[in-house]
């Protein structure tokens, strides 16, 4: 998918003033957290449920080389032809390749978002192979070249006349409508013939299973079952982070994934695929490819303080926590990852400096962290990017008078702050000259000080003594208990 | 080529230094195993109903008939498609000619397309089911020679039979049965919890987006 994320300003602002928008984020951030919590709380413990699902991720990430080796050699055994790619393009071509020599008409596709982030669709549409998406949402934001909009309603906002103007052109549609229902069941009688004749289909996958080579489609429409068992020839493709060790995993895996993401307990469908279909089987795929696709995530694995992003399991709910997405949507994120998830993973997949909006794009409330069933930590990764950013660009001799001045405070700063002896020194010594400033027992303004503070209000003057040195008068000269009431004491 | 490719992922993800994974917390405990016979019916019932689907207690293989006539008036099928005529001991091309209804079994084809051609085309697929699970109103089904995957998904109407000695509180008891023979898992096997359901355009949801948009499931109470 071709980033946008270097408009991400502009787009948020235009988005704050969409109506549509704005309407469509008050609804879904308002009920979907009220939705979530309700289905956890059918767990007996959700706090334990989500330790649980939390001690997986970690667990996966730890043991990532050999469940994926566990995973291919059972998914081999099974009879799946497992192939390797390391980039977007070379999945492309494997997934071109296969679809010529099959020489297939057309292809339909599961929603998956690891096909968007490697941009499947164009690159097969640009070689003669037509793509057409089958999850509702993905058919209307394929044929309006949308990004997504939300994770899981990737075109909840669009408006139902545009949906049935680009419906009628495409022959999808005969009479115009605004019903959705019209619209959806429009859809499914357009699909269905490409279903009934289909002889390929492309899926993404929501998780592996390490010691069964099995893996597993999550979804409420029923389109991945359908192109799981009409075709003969299935291509899935996953990200190499989405193994987990064994099927019970899975089970608890599936149970968090579908409460964090639509705040149900289970969806319409969870189909587990082990092997193509055997031979006397009357459908489902003869062959089955499984794409094992790394584009970056095995360098992110190298790295020690970004690496925890690999946990994510694209559930979605840390956008419908999160107050800088509840204000300005998926739009303006630029790429297929969207919210709090985007903002870690998309600077990791593009770059730190192609991504500076994203990662500043945060006020560190921490709602994502709590939130997330992987135990994924969005703002420190987002501090640690911040970081790399200025360090990047120190580096490259950019250094003018004002950066190396900002470099200096802050690292006399933080080395003050992470000493407890120089802390206190520093406040110690910070006093006379505050006091020095005072008058009538206010401090009114600070030279060269902090701009703006002092405009609507002033500071009181800093006592003498500071409060640890308070307590420790107060411990050599404890006050006695008739005493403690009388609050000038202390 | 794609050989060359594995070993560069791989051994840049087996170069890092590798931790001991930290030690679990205990596996948390769901209260549905703690629910009776009674109970378990009820809460398949109360969480499929809430999914618009309907749950039918056949007393016996007489009574599933009579059911299956009153689901088949009720949605006018003319023409169904299922998976044996012999599901569970109820004998389904009896319920058809009683019925004036055209019943095609999954046994009456060799032919992949031609299977695939009606199966798009019948008005309701009547399949057995492998399991149930208490938790979410689910039901398991196993896919194999005699249960094909497109029964359950391409008609408009889906008709799910299994005995109620197959309803189990949680789907940990079921998985562990579908993956615990090695040499026998399935090609496929799915969870399938109510209709086909989206609510992508506008947030209004409705049923009946790709696959059926009703499921009915009869329990066998006495085989």
């Amino acid at each position: 998918m071709h980033s946008r994320v270097d408009q991400f300003m502009e787009m948020a602002r235009k988005e704050m003033k969409n109506e549509l928008s704005q309407t469509f984020l008050k609804l879904v951030t308002f009920w979907a957290p009220i939705l979530r919590q309700t289905a956890l709380s059918s767990f007996p413990d959700p706090v334990a449920a989500e330790s649980y699902s939390r001690a997986i991720r970690a667990e996966v990430i730890e043991r990532l080389p050999e469940l994926l080796e566990e995973f291919e050699k059972n998914a081999i055994s099974r009879g799946v032809k497992v192939i390797w790619a390391r980039d977007a393009a070379e999945a492309n071509n494997i997934i071109l390749d296969i679809a010529k020599r099959k020489g297939v008409k057309y292809i339909t596709k599961g929603k998956s978002m690891i096909t968007e982030e490697i941009g499947l669709n164009d690159h097969l549409i640009k070689n003669g192979i037509h793509v057409y998406e089958t999850d509702l949402g993905e058919v209307i934001t394929q044929l309006l070249s949308l990004p997504p909009f939300h994770l899981v309603g990737p075109a909840i906002n669009v408006p139902p006349e545009k949906i049935s103007e680009i419906f009628l052109e495409n022959g999808i549609l005969k009479e115009p409508t605004t019903d959705p229902v019209t619209l959806g069941k429009a859809a499914r009688m357009f699909l269905r013939k490409k279903f009934k004749a289909l002889d390929m289909g492309i899926v993404g996958v929501n998780m592996a299973i390490a010691d069964t080579g099995s893996f597993i489609n999550v979804e409420n429409e029923g389109n991945i079952r359908m192109n799981k068992s009409s075709p003969k020839t299935l291509i899935a493709i996953m990200s190499l982070e989405k193994v987990v060790p064994n099927s019970a995993d899975a089970i608890h895996m599936i149970r968090m994934l579908i409460r964090n993401c639509n705040g149900r307990k289970i969806t319409s469908y969870v189909s587990f695929d082990t092997g193509p279909k055997k031979a006397d089987e009357l459908d489902g795929p003869e062959e089955i490819y499984m794409v094992i696709l790394d584009n970056g995530r095995s360098e992110i694995y190298k790295d020690f303080k970004a690496r925890s992003i690999l946990k994510c399991i694209r559930c979605g709910a840390c956008l419908n926590t999160c107050p800088v997405y509840m204000k300005i949507g998926g739009y303006p994120y630029g790429f297929v990852y969207t919210g709090p998830m985007g903002q870690a993973i998309n600077p990791l997949l593009l770059g730190i400096e192609n991504t500076t909006d994203l990662y500043r794009a945060c006020t560190l409330c921490g709602s994502c962290k709590q939130i997330c069933p992987a135990g994924v930590d969005p703002p420190t990764l987002f501090l640690e990017y911040r970081s790399r950013a200025i360090r990047m660009k120190n580096a490259k001799d950019n250094w003018t008078l004002l950066s190396r001045l900002a470099n200096t405070v802050v690292t006399v700063f933080s080395f003050g702050m992470s000493q407890g002896w120089a802390w206190s020194l520093g406040v110690k010594c910070v006093r006379p000259v505050l006091n020095f400033l005072s008058k009538d027992g206010y401090i009114k303004d600070i030279p060269m000080g902090i701009q703006g503070w002092f405009s609507c209000r002033d500071l009181r003057a800093v006592p003498e003594k500071t409060f640890h040195e308070r307590w420790k008068d107060l411990q050599n000269k404890p006050v006695p208990l008739a005493d403690i009431a009388k609050k000038e004491v202390i | 080529m794609s050989m060359q490719a594995r070993e560069e992922i791989l051994g840049r993800l087996k170069s890092v230094r590798k931790n001991t994974p930290a030690a679990r917390p205990a596996k948390p405990v769901l209260s549905e195993i703690n629910l009776d016979k009674g109970q378990l019916l009820q809460r398949f019932t109360s969480e499929l109903n809430a999914q618009t689907g309907t749950v039918y207690q056949a007393k016996d293989k007489e009574d599933a008939l009579r059911i299956l006539s009153e689901i088949a008036s009720a949605e006018t099928l003319k023409f169904v498609l299922t998976t044996s005529d012999d599901i569970y001991g109820i004998d389904i091309r009896a319920f058809g000619s009683q019925n004036n209804i055209s019943v095609s079994t999954v046994q009456d084809f060799s032919d992949r397309d031609a299977f695939r051609e009606l199966a798009f085309t019948v008005d309701a697929g009547i399949t057995s089911a492998d399991f149930a699970v208490a938790e979410t109103g689910t039901i398991g089904v196993i896919f194999h020679k005699d249960q094909p995957r497109l029964v359950s998904i391409a008609p408009p109407v889906h008709i799910a039979i299994l005995p109620v000695d197959k309803l189990y509180p949680i789907y940990e008891n079921i998985v562990e049965q579908v993956f615990r023979n090695t040499d026998k898992i399935p090609s496929q096997f799915s969870f399938i919890t109510g209709p086909s359901a989206t609510g992508d355009i506008q947030g209004v949801h409705f049923k009946g987006m790709h696959g059926p948009a009703k499921i009915f499931v009869i329990f066998i109470m006495n085989k």
